[in-house]
């Protein structure tokens, strides 16, 4: 896959895996879009596209939470989650246009239709620090071992597992939790609080707060990154393009997501079957309480083979992919039983934690920050608390493996 | 033009009108898509969606249209009852409706719950309203116009009418009927089948339950959707007023139709009461009130018993 002097056999074969295939994983993805737009399946088919979408986008940037804030702690690299701040005040801005048309009067006492704003209680703090814990443990969140499965990283087919043993944790306590410290719980939306002025202020100014803190700390890379001039083609395909590119498109991606299908979310389709299979099995709760009426990666028992989200999650796999194998990023990953162990037990720290918290560092972090709800920030912030201090623990006691 | 022919077309005009207006009489509560389109300018033209899915109004409706939310808007939400008399008013006029506009009602799912909102109009005395025949789903289905920006309306000056209970059935009645020798009432069942016999006491994955499985004895039973076609419009008069007198409901008594809360059973209501114009009741505690009701006659076919083994 390199592009240096092969033998012929070898570049055939390596043109086959870097453009062939990307093309039919994508034309393929189209093709579904087509056919199911013509079925009067509209909602489908957008979801695959924003799904393929974000999952080029995600390959391409490396939108991955748990790297960017580990190069952060670990180099003060802050582009990374400059990228994600870029992500936040796109979507902010998006999410704000649009509510002005879903709920007109902010102030009426109606939260807008699907919107991720949960419940703001000590046992989202509890999830979200559990979150970041087993994002540390497991070498990614959610949605980065998603695209690295799509880059052969088969390490996260463990942490994929883990998540629905978690999920399915989740719905085991869920109950309990919930008259505990949920059901009480304010649901905080700023617009409510602030009209949608105040809320953009807020939420932009808190944005660039932390901007201007991030560039601060920023301790600009060694100047070995600015190699010879490199073609558009490497450029687009090749190279990792800056997580600010990254960041600025998926927060029009979000926006996008949100008014024609719903927020962007990855880990409703992973309960579900979780939900299923413990709901087949008899192992889960007949009911649980008050899920269903919380706006967020709510998760019903299957009953279509393929849901929105489920086919968003599918169609980010592939196009992810397709992405890697152009840029010649694919590699199958050889695993090892500790890195197993480990990546299995973040997973299900991370089920649990996205389960309990109604969504992960996609549904509830990105989807509940630009739409304004405290139950987001609140999700941010423990979650890289939980990172920090176990990535600080692991690194004092186990030396840096990867 | 001669007055020969002057005169032959003032009598086809004159028997067609009288034609046309026996037919409205019949169907004159639905309007087609092709007459709210041509009609969506109108000042006096205001369209309501009520769908049971939340989110969908927002992400696109029929320009102009507001949303009544079933879940929160017409209902009290504290006692299970309808919205009160005041707060109904207040809604309609917020929606800018006044006594001379006509109210056009939609929404998804066939119009189930749009036809339950109907039925709330009509206790409420609301006259001029009618339902989008075939709702969203045909509205869409043909590629007609949907819109996202919403709606404002000066306020409307409608006086609702004290709430007419005789379009309403209660539990008392109910019972009275199922335990006559010569019940007033003809009971319509619109649930499944299997909900009917008993075999199952509801659909999966609902939360409103009874721990009684079965029906209302002497109640028949006609599915909700047998009243509709394909593409969800209503089966025309004929067609309907067969199909309810083969289950022995022909409109020479009362009917009372009921459901499992009582919203798909407004369908059935508007179908027998609004096109074929039986006399007919909804009975919206349906069963999830009368399955719980202690010491009531139930007939159950299949003899489930609920809870333990």
């Amino acid at each position: 896959m390199q592009n240096t002097v092969t033998p012929a056999p070898a570049m055939r074969r390596g043109f086959a895996l870097s453009a062939v295939l990307p093309a039919l994983i994508i034309t393929g993805l189209i093709t579904g879009a087509w056919q199911l737009s013509g079925n009067n399946q509209t909602s489908l088919a957008l979801s695959l596209l924003l799904g393929g979408t974000f999952g080029v986008l995600l390959q391409r940037s490396r939108f991955c939470f748990f790297c960017v804030t580990r190069d952060f702690i670990d180099d003060r690299d802050a582009r990374g989650l400059l990228g994600i701040i870029a992500a936040l005040a796109v979507g902010t801005l998006g999410y704000h246009l649009i509510f002005g048309l879903f709920v007109p009067d902010p102030a009426g006492g109606r939260l807008p239709p699907d919107a991720h704003i949960g419940p703001v209680s000590w046992v989202l703090a509890l999830a979200a620090f559990t979150f970041g814990v087993g994002m540390t443990l497991s070498g990614s969140c959610i949605s980065a071992h998603l695209y690295r499965l799509g880059e052969g990283a088969t390490g996260s087919i463990a942490a994929l597992v883990g998540v629905l043993i978690g999920f399915s944790l989740g719905f085991a306590t869920w109950n309990t939790l919930y008259l505990a410290g949920i059901d009480q719980a304010p649901v905080i939306w700023l617009p409510g609080l602030t009209g949608y002025g105040g809320s953009l202020l807020i939420q932009l100014g808190g944005l660039g707060l932390l901007a201007v803190w991030l560039m601060r700390w920023h301790r600009p890379a060694t100047p070995a990154d600015t190699a010879a001039p490199v073609g558009f083609r490497e450029r687009l395909l090749g190279q990792r393009w800056p997580t600010y590119v990254g960041g600025l498109l998926i927060g029009a991606l979000a926006v996008m997501a949100y008014l024609r299908v719903a927020p962007l979310g990855v880990t409703a389709e992973l309960g579900s079957l979780a939900r299923t299979a413990g709901s087949g099995l008899g192992l889960l709760p007949e009911r649980l309480q008050g899920l269903d009426g919380f706006s967020g990666c709510a998760t019903a028992v299957k009953n279509a083979l393929l849901s929105e989200n489920g086919a968003f999650i599918l169609a980010l796999v592939l196009a992810s992919l397709a992405s890697a194998l152009a840029a010649g990023h694919f590699r199958l990953q050889r695993i090892t039983l500790v890195s197993t162990l480990s990546k299995l037990t973040g997973g299900v720290l991370m089920g649990w934690g996205a389960m309990t918290a109604l969504g992960c560092t996609v549904g509830t972090l990105l989807s509940g920050i630009m739409a304004a709800a405290v139950s987001g920030w609140v999700f941010a912030f423990f979650c890289l608390l939980g990172l920090w201090v176990s990535l600080f623990l692991a690194q004092t006691f186990a030396p840096r493996t990867e | 033009m001669t007055v020969a022919t002057t005169l032959r077309r003032v009598v086809a005009v004159t028997a067609l009108t009288l034609f046309a207006g026996l037919a409205q009489a019949s169907t004159g509560a639905l309007v087609s898509s092709d007459w709210l389109a041509k009609n969506l300018e109108r000042d006096d033209v205001r369209v309501i969606e009520v769908s049971v899915n939340p989110g969908q109004f927002e992400r696109g409706h029929i320009p102009g249209a507001v949303n009544f939310r079933w879940h929160t808007d017409l209902v009290d939400t504290v006692s299970r009852d309808i919205i009160a008399r005041d707060d109904f008013e207040t809604l309609l006029r917020d929606a800018g409706i006044s006594e001379d506009t006509e109210v056009i009602l939609y929404g998804d799912t066939n119009n189930w719950f749009a036809a339950w909102g109907a039925w709330i109009f009509d206790i409420y005395g609301v006259e001029n309203v009618r339902l989008l025949d075939g709702g969203r789903n045909k509205w869409e289905a043909e590629g007609r116009d949907l819109g996202i920006r919403p709606a404002s309306y000066a306020q409307g000056d409608i006086t609702v009418a004290e709430a007419d209970n005789s379009i309403r059935a209660f539990l008392p009645e109910v019972v009275d009927v199922a335990r006559s020798e010569a019940p007033a009432a003809q009971l319509v069942d619109i649930r499944s089948a299997a909900e009917y016999e008993g075999r199952i006491i509801a659909p999966d994955g609902v939360n409103e339950l009874s721990v009684r499985a079965g029906h209302i004895p002497g109640a028949v039973n006609v599915g909700w959707g047998n009243a509709v076609n394909d593409d969800g419009t209503f089966r025309s008069a004929d067609e309907l007023r067969a199909l309810y007198a083969e289950a022995g409901v022909d409109g020479s008594q009362p009917v009372i139709t009921y459901c499992r809360i009582g919203e798909r059973s407004s369908h059935t209501w508007f179908a027998l009461s609004k096109i074929l114009g039986y006399d007919v009741k909804n009975y919206d505690g349906s069963w999830t009130e009368y399955g719980n009701s202690v010491g009531v006659p139930v007939t159950n076919l299949a003899g489930t018993v609920w809870g333990g083994q």
